[in-house]
């Protein structure tokens, strides 16, 4: 169980960190130019940040777990879309827990 | 939101010139920024009730997250905060995963700053507060093209930020209804979500080979880290990776369109 103050002083430091990175790009602009290599650095992190999250996610979980995210990269794929990726995904795992229990 | 119709524009420190005109943050433009997006809004809201239904699911109470959709606004850092949402609380993880899921936010920053940085500090605030993917992407189509109203910006981060809000509590309250949310999947939405917006990111090997090689450091340092931190290592493997590998020699760079 999280507490509620506890719980509130993580939401507050987690909006003040993604306001640092709304108004830190151009904040930075007025003094360096932001280098290529940054850009890239930054870039980079921000996909495998997310990549990342997904695969600790699968190794955490079990089959149920990898076949919807499979089926939602598949889906990606094919289609391009987040939205119907997302959905199929749903279907699986929720097909899933229906027939094993 | 971060939505994958765009990336974030690489070299943009080559793209920044001197603007002729004198840049505004006018009511005028920020009515124009939120009706431009009218249509753009409508794909956030099954993410935002997904999160709204997810958040419940992880043991947030109704104003927990409520309070985190209105605050962050920013959809996929709001899911990996959930993920880690455990007490104790791990601040300090949670923090640096927001930090580098919303790092492109910094990006973003940085190509419209040529713009933004003409205002007032308190119109630059403004024009900034609720910079995202989405209105960032129609923002800067059109100054580059001459409009000089930074309004745009704050008008579609407002209608973007509105929507996120109202589809989070629709979804809560879902969420807060629903009795067996793993029969409806609810528990990966978050990995599907990412896993998509992956895919969508990934074009040729000098965007796939820093992903390749965080999903590998996640997964070798799972066992020895604690919570989050191996998704923070991989995070930084990933973005060195990108940083160093060799450059393309391509002309005037601009943000493109993945799918």
């Amino acid at each position: 169980m999280v507490d509620a103050s506890s719980a509130y002083l993580a939401i507050g430091l987690m909006a003040l960190v993604t306001l640092g990175t709304r108004i830190g790009g151009a904040y930075v602009m007025r003094f360096v130019p932001l280098s290529a290599r940054v850009e890239r650095f930054l870039e980079a992190m921000s996909s495998s940040v997310l990549a990342a999250i997904v695969v600790t996610f699968v190794a955490r979980g079990s089959l149920r777990e990898l076949s919807a995210v499979a089926v939602a990269i598949l889906v990606m794929v094919a289609i391009r879309s987040p939205v119907w990726a997302m959905i199929a995904a749903m279907a699986v795992a929720g097909g899933w827990s229906m027939l094993a229990g | 939101m971060d939505l994958p119709e765009t990336s974030p524009p690489a070299g943009s420190s080559n793209t920044s010139r001197a603007t002729s005109a004198p840049v505004t943050l006018t009511y005028e433009g920020v009515v124009r920024g939120a009706r431009r997006l009218v249509p753009v809004s409508v794909f956030v809201i099954p993410f935002g009730i997904a999160y709204g239904v997810a958040a419940i699911e992880a043991g947030l109470t109704v104003d927990q997250a409520i309070a985190m959709s209105a605050f962050m606004f920013a959809g996929a850092s709001q899911f990996a905060a959930i993920d880690l949402w455990q007490g104790p609380l791990p601040y300090l993880s949670l923090a640096l995963v927001v930090l580098a899921v919303n790092a492109r936010h910094l990006i973003l920053g940085a190509a419209i700053s040529p713009y933004v940085n003409q205002l007032p500090p308190g119109r630059w605030f403004l024009a900034l507060c609720l910079l995202s993917d989405v209105n960032f992407a129609d923002s800067y189509k059109l100054m580059k093209t001459g409009y000089r109203d930074a309004g745009l910006i704050l008008g579609g981060g407002l209608l973007m930020w509105v929507t996120w809000l109202a589809a989070t509590i629709v979804g809560v309250f879902a969420g807060a209804i629903a009795t067996n949310l793993d029969y409806l999947g609810v528990d990966v939405v978050m990995a599907a979500f990412f896993g998509a917006l992956t895919v969508g990111s990934v074009s040729g090997w000098r965007t796939g080979l820093p992903v390749l090689v965080a999903c590998g450091v996640a997964l070798l340092t799972m066992p020895l880290l604690p919570s989050g931190w191996n998704i923070i290592a991989a995070a930084l493997a990933g973005g060195v990776v990108g940083a160093f590998l060799p450059v393309e020699e391509k002309g005037d760079r601009e943000p493109t369109a993945h799918g």
